[in-house]
């Protein structure tokens, strides 16, 4: 599987995606500074203590010397230190959240695949059924619902409603005790982030079925007299992936980017969280820091499907 | 499934001779028996009513403060009842409504002014120019939707008017990609070579015989696109970066109800109820309209 080619392609990969963070950074660099707001700004400070925080961070010199400065940190992997909070690293901060984030969205991901593939299936094999009918609609819903109003109405149904109905004794508890989830509070966000997507590859999954079920060899593989099992899954659904295939970029990319919804309303401590509290603080060195890690994230996503193609069709090769 | 070939015309005929159909009259006659889609343009027509009562009558002030007691439920004086600050979330639902079609529909618009002439040039002329499209069109998809809004919007500021081009600079790739796979597959067909044979200009050929027979998918496309658009602006809105206060966004709406969501559901349940049905009304009716343009279904 990993051909010559292949580890060229991964290379030429890699080159472009370290070019992308680099010019994604300078964007948000530059855009940043053109930004009003003041995080070290305060009406209580006396004398030089403006300018001495100003020089604390090199921010009183020229923009192309901290630009200069910036990207010289980037290659080395350093980002800089919180602006809010002295003597923060962003570096370490951004990588841990990243895993947090991954965490979530790993859930997520498996859910979409996981439930969207089985109700897919399902509807195509039961076509013009009322079951059919019933998830091709709840899938419709499904991907009109914006991801904030599915976490609103689960969390109303699971940490309101379940709350008052049990008097307190069962329900969802918002929020994160540790630094990574477990399965009990993970389960929930994974669900709100993932049910749009879940709906996209059911629909996917259903016309494919649909395509792949009225196919010759399927009449033949049950004229043999194979199990009607075995005939969906090994002979229809494989063959029926590939569509489903063909989305899992945009998919996990709308995973990561929906991750900066759904972290903020059930207050999981990943990259979205510090993505909107750091720009609601102005805190614009973690602002560059968050995008730039973003920027990384999704390269490496889009890789990771691009080199997972390889291995489920092998008809494709780099 | 029979056709709905007038009863008495068969019968004067004596043969099942179908009226002469053509894809319009054919497309309106399925929108018409789907049902989804019908309800879906009604529910439409009703928002775009709201929306247009908005502009010179709301039961109050939208921006008002301390009209109700914050965070009070609905009551007959207030049927949607008060805000975090104590502002009528009727008034502001239906203002919402207006940003939400605005966005929807001036974005779309956008993207058909600029996707429509440059798809059709690019796939028409190809060349360098088509290597340029292309390449850029590939770029866009590179880069993450949230990304470019992001950054468009850092450096634009947020208004009403950048949130608009911030999201056509993330949705033009669709329709441009369509309406050039569209000119490429048209250029080659007979009715283009004949008209190219009588001497039509290019320009000619492009609108008057190739978009005319490309305008179902992209009449689909667009009906897709707008649903996409307001999602994407409700999404800025609820992180705070798009639609600014006092203006009311169905999502700043819903960012702003949802941390009081155990004391009063209302404030996030009323902009997040008129949300997904506006958007599930737009994808009805993108589906009623997709199966309907399609000429391969003829019922």
């Amino acid at each position: 599987m990993l051909s010559r080619g292949t580890l060229i392609y991964i290379g030429q990969r890699t080159v472009l995606i370290a070019f992308t963070v680099l010019a994604v950074s300078s964007i948000v660099f530059l855009g940043v500074h053109r930004l009003p707001g003041d995080a070290l700004f305060s009406e209580r400070m006396h004398g030089n203590e403006y300018a001495a925080r100003l020089h604390y961070y090199h921010l009183d010199e020229p923009l192309i010397v901290q630009y200069r400065d910036f990207m010289l940190g980037l290659v080395r992997g350093d980002l800089g230190e919180s602006l809010v909070n002295k003597g923060v690293k962003i570096s370490p901060l951004v990588a841990r959240e990243l895993t947090v984030s991954a965490e979530v969205g790993a859930f997520a991901l498996l859910f979409t695949i996981g439930v969207g593939m089985l109700f897919g299936v399902v509807a195509a094999i039961r076509q013009n059924s009322w079951l059919d009918y019933l998830l091709t609609t709840t899938s419709v819903i499904g991907y009109s619902m914006p991801n904030f109003v599915i976490a609103s109405f689960l969390l109303l149904l699971f940490a309101v409603w379940l709350g008052n109905v049990t008097n307190g004794a069962y329900y969802f508890a918002i929020g994160w005790t540790g630094t990574y989830g477990n399965i009990g509070e993970i389960w929930l966000p994974a669900f709100a982030l993932g049910f749009p997507y879940a709906s996209i590859v059911a629909r996917l999954t259903r016309a494919s079925m649909l395509e792949v079920i009225r196919q010759d060899y399927i009449r033949t593989a049950r004229a043999k007299g194979v199990r009607e099992a075995l005939v969906v899954i090994r002979h229809a659904l494989r063959n029926s992936l590939i569509p489903v295939i063909t989305i899992l970029g945009p998919l996990v990319i709308g995973i990561i980017t929906g991750g900066v919804v759904i972290e903020n309303i059930f207050g999981i401590p990943g990259l979205g969280k510090e993505f909107a509290q750091s720009i609601l603080n102005r805190d614009y060195n973690i602002v560059i820091g968050v995008f730039t890690m973003y920027a990384a994230m999704i390269g490496v996503a889009n890789l990771g499907v691009d080199l997972l193609y390889v291995v489920i069709d092998p008809r494709i090769r780099y | 499934m029979a056709t709905a070939a007038p009863a008495a015309t068969t019968e004067l005929l004596g043969t099942a001779v179908r009226a002469q159909s053509n894809l319009w009259a054919d497309a309106w006659r399925r929108l018409r028996r789907n049902r989804l889609a019908l309800a879906g343009s009604l529910y439409l027509l009703l928002v775009v009513a709201v929306a247009l009562i908005a502009v010179v009558w709301t039961p109050y002030r939208m921006s008002a403060v301390g009209l109700v007691a914050p965070y009070e439920g609905p009551s007959l004086a207030h049927p949607l009842g008060g805000d975090t600050l104590g502002r009528d979330v009727l008034s502001r639902l239906m203002v919402g409504a207006q940003i939400s079609l605005v966005v929807g529909v001036g974005t779309q618009l956008l993207v058909l002014l600029l996707g429509v002439p440059i798809g059709l040039a690019a796939g028409y002329f190809r060349g360098w120019f088509d290597g340029a499209v292309s390449f850029l069109i590939n770029v866009f998809y590179g880069i993450p939707d949230l990304l470019i809004a992001l950054i468009m919007v850092f450096l634009l500021g947020p208004s009403l008017t950048n949130i608009i081009i911030a999201i056509v600079a993330t949705r033009w790739m669709d329709m441009t990609r369509l309406v050039r796979g569209q000119a490429l597959s048209l250029r080659e067909r007979e009715f283009v070579e004949a008209a190219r044979a009588g001497g039509a200009k290019p320009a000619k050929i492009l609108f008057r015989h190739i978009l005319p027979n490309a305008l179902g998918p992209i009449i689909v496309q667009a009906t897709f696109g707008i649903p996409a658009a307001i999602l994407f602006e409700a999404f800025l809105s609820f992180l705070g970066v798009g639609i600014q206060e006092p203006t009311p966004s169905w999502g700043s709406m819903a960012a702003q109800g949802i941390v009081a969501i155990r004391i009063s559901p209302h404030i996030v349940l009323a902009p997040a109820i008129a949300l997904s049905l506006t958007l599930m009304a737009f994808n009805f009716m993108g589906d009623g309209l997709r199966d309907a343009l399609d000429p391969r279904q003829k019922r």
